[in-house]
C-alpha cells in the first residue's frame, strides 16, 4: 500500500507539468485541462499496478490523458462547433520582447490544425521520437514525420510574415 | 541528401541526428544555417509551449488521490463488516440448530434415555404412593383424567420431554418400576407404537392430542398395561 502510494506520488511529481500542458495544448482551456489531468491521474492511481515499466509512464498517462480528452468529446460534441481558438489568458503582464513573442506564438500553435499542433506538442514538449509519437497516435511514422514538417513550416511562415504586425500588441 | 529532402527532415525534426543530416550540414553550410534556424525555432516554440502550470495541482492530484483511495478501503471494510457480520450469523445458527433441535428422532429414544436417566432416583419398593386425586390434578393439564388407579403409583410429577411439558409417572412393576409418560403430541419426533433395548420394553398409545409412553422391563407385560390405561383414561375433549 505504502509503496504504490510513494510511486503515485513520485509520478505526479514528475509528471504532471508535462502532462498538464500537453491537456492544455489539447483542450486550450486551463480548467479543462486541470479537469483532464486529474482525471487521468486517478484513473493511473487506480491501474498503477499495470505499469510495469516506469520509462513508459509518461507515454502511459499520454495515452490515458488522450483517451480522456477523447470521451470528453463523446459527452459533450456541441463544443467542437463553434470553438473560440486561441482564447490564451496570460495572466502575466507583457512586457519583454521575449514573453511578448511567446505569446504570439501560442496564439499561433493554437491556430495550427490539432493534427498538426499535436505530434509537435509530443515531440518538443514531451522529447518523444517519431516512432513513440506515431504508436501514441495510432499513425504510421511518415505521416507523423509530415505532420511535424507541415507543423514547422506554418509556423515559420507565420513568423517570417509577422514581424511587421507584431509591433500592433504594443500599441 | 537533396535540399528539399533535408529540409523535410530538419523540420520534422531539428535535432536530427541521423548521419546524412549531418554529413550534408557539414559539406553546406547554408544547410547548417537552416538547421540552426530551425533549431532556434524550436526553441522558441519550446517556450512558448512552456505555459505556466498552477501551483496546487500536485496537492489536487494527491488529495483527490487519498480520497479516492480512502474511500475504496471504507467500502472494503464495509465488506469485510458485512462478510464477519454473515460469518458470525450463520456460526450463531449452526449453535443453535445444534444446542436446541432435539437430539432424539423418535418418541421411544427419548423415552428411554429419560428412564435411563431417572432410573436410581425410584426403588420399586419405595413406600410413597400418590393418591388418584392428585394423579388426576395433574392429569387436567392434559386434559385426561384417571377412572381408576393402574396399580400403586410411586411417583408423579410433570416433567420436560424433549423440552415439552409432560406428565412423568412411576408404577411399581413386577420387578423395577414402570414408567408412563404422558407426553402432548409434537412434530419433533415421530410416534414409534413399540421399542426396546436390551433391559426395557416400551410401547406408545396415540390418543387425540397425547400419547402415552409405557416403559418396564422384560418381565412386564406391556400389553396389559396398555389395556388397562385404555380402559381407564379418558380425554375431556
Amino acid at each position: 500500500m505504502m509503496t504504490k502510494q510513494v510511486r503515485y506520488e513520485a509520478l505526479v511529481k514528475a509528471l504532471h507539468g508535462d502532462l498538464y500542458r500537453y491537456a492544455y495544448w489539447l483542450c486550450h482551456e486551463k480548467q479543462v485541462a486541470e479537469d483532464l489531468v486529474q482525471e487521468t491521474f486517478l484513473r493511473a492511481w487506480r491501474a498503477l499496478d499495470s505499469l510495469k515499466d516506469e520509462k513508459a509512464a509518461k507515454s502511459w498517462l499520454i495515452t490515458i490523458l488522450r483517451r480522456e480528452n477523447a470521451r470528453r468529446f463523446e459527452r459533450k460534441r456541441f463544443d467542437m462547433s463553434e470553438y473560440e481558438e486561441a482564447s490564451i489568458t496570460d495572466t502575466k503582464s507583457v512586457t519583454t520582447e521575449q514573453e511578448l513573442e511567446n505569446h504570439w506564438l501560442r496564439e499561433k500553435i493554437s491556430q495550427l490544425p490539432p493534427e498538426y499542433s499535436e505530434p509537435l506538442i509530443l515531440q518538443v514538449l514531451g522529447g518523444f521520437s517519431g516512432e513513440d509519437i506515431a504508436a501514441m497516435l495510432d499513425l504510421n511514422k511518415n505521416t507523423v514525420m509530415t505532420r511535424l514538417f507541415r507543423a514547422r513550416n506554418q509556423l515559420k511562415e507565420a513568423l517570417e510574415a509577422e514581424p511587421i504586425k507584431r509591433g500592433m500588441y504594443n500599441g | 541528401m537533396d535540399d528539399l529532402q533535408f529540409r523535410r527532415a530538419i523540420y520534422a525534426d531539428p535535432n536530427n541526428q541521423d548521419d546524412d543530416a549531418i554529413l550534408a550540414q557539414e559539406q553546406d553550410p547554408s544547410k547548417k544555417q537552416f538547421a540552426q534556424e530551425i533549431c532556434q525555432l524550436d526553441e522558441k516554440i519550446k517556450q512558448a509551449l512552456q505555459i505556466p502550470v498552477p501551483d496546487d495541482l500536485v496537492d489536487k492530484l494527491i488529495l483527490r488521490q487519498t480520497l479516492a483511495s480512502h474511500q475504496v478501503q471504507k467500502r472494503k471494510t464495509r465488506v469485510h463488516l458485512a462478510l464477519a457480520a454473515s460469518v458470525a450469523i450463520v456460526g450463531g445458527l449452526v449453535l443453535n440448530f445444534m444446542q436446541f433441535s432435539s437430539a432424539y428422532h423418535n418418541l421411544g429414544d427419548y423415552a428411554l434415555a429419560h428412564v435411563y436417566h431417572e432410573q436410581g432416583n425410584i426403588a420399586n419398593n419405595a413406600s410413597s404412593q400418590v393418591t388418584l386425586a392428585s394423579l388426576n390434578q395433574k392429569m387436567a393439564a392434559f386434559d385426561g383424567n384417571f377412572s381408576q388407579s393402574l396399580g400403586k403409583l410411586l411417583w408423579a410429577d410433570y416433567c420436560r420431554f424433549d423440552g415439552m411439558k409432560s406428565l412423568h409417572l412411576v408404577y411399581q412393576g413386577k420387578t423395577s418400576p414402570v414408567t408412563v409418560f404422558i407426553v402432548p403430541k409434537n412434530e419433533q419426533l415421530s410416534f414409534t407404537d413399540a421399542f426396546n433395548d436390551k433391559d426395557l420394553f416400551g410401547s406408545s398409545l396415540e390418543f387425540n392430542h397425547s400419547n402415552i409412553i409405557v416403559v418396564g422391563d422384560k418381565n412386564e407385560s406391556l400389553g396389559k398395561w396398555q389395556q388397562s390405561i385404555s380402559e381407564t383414561v379418558s380425554w375431556s375433549i
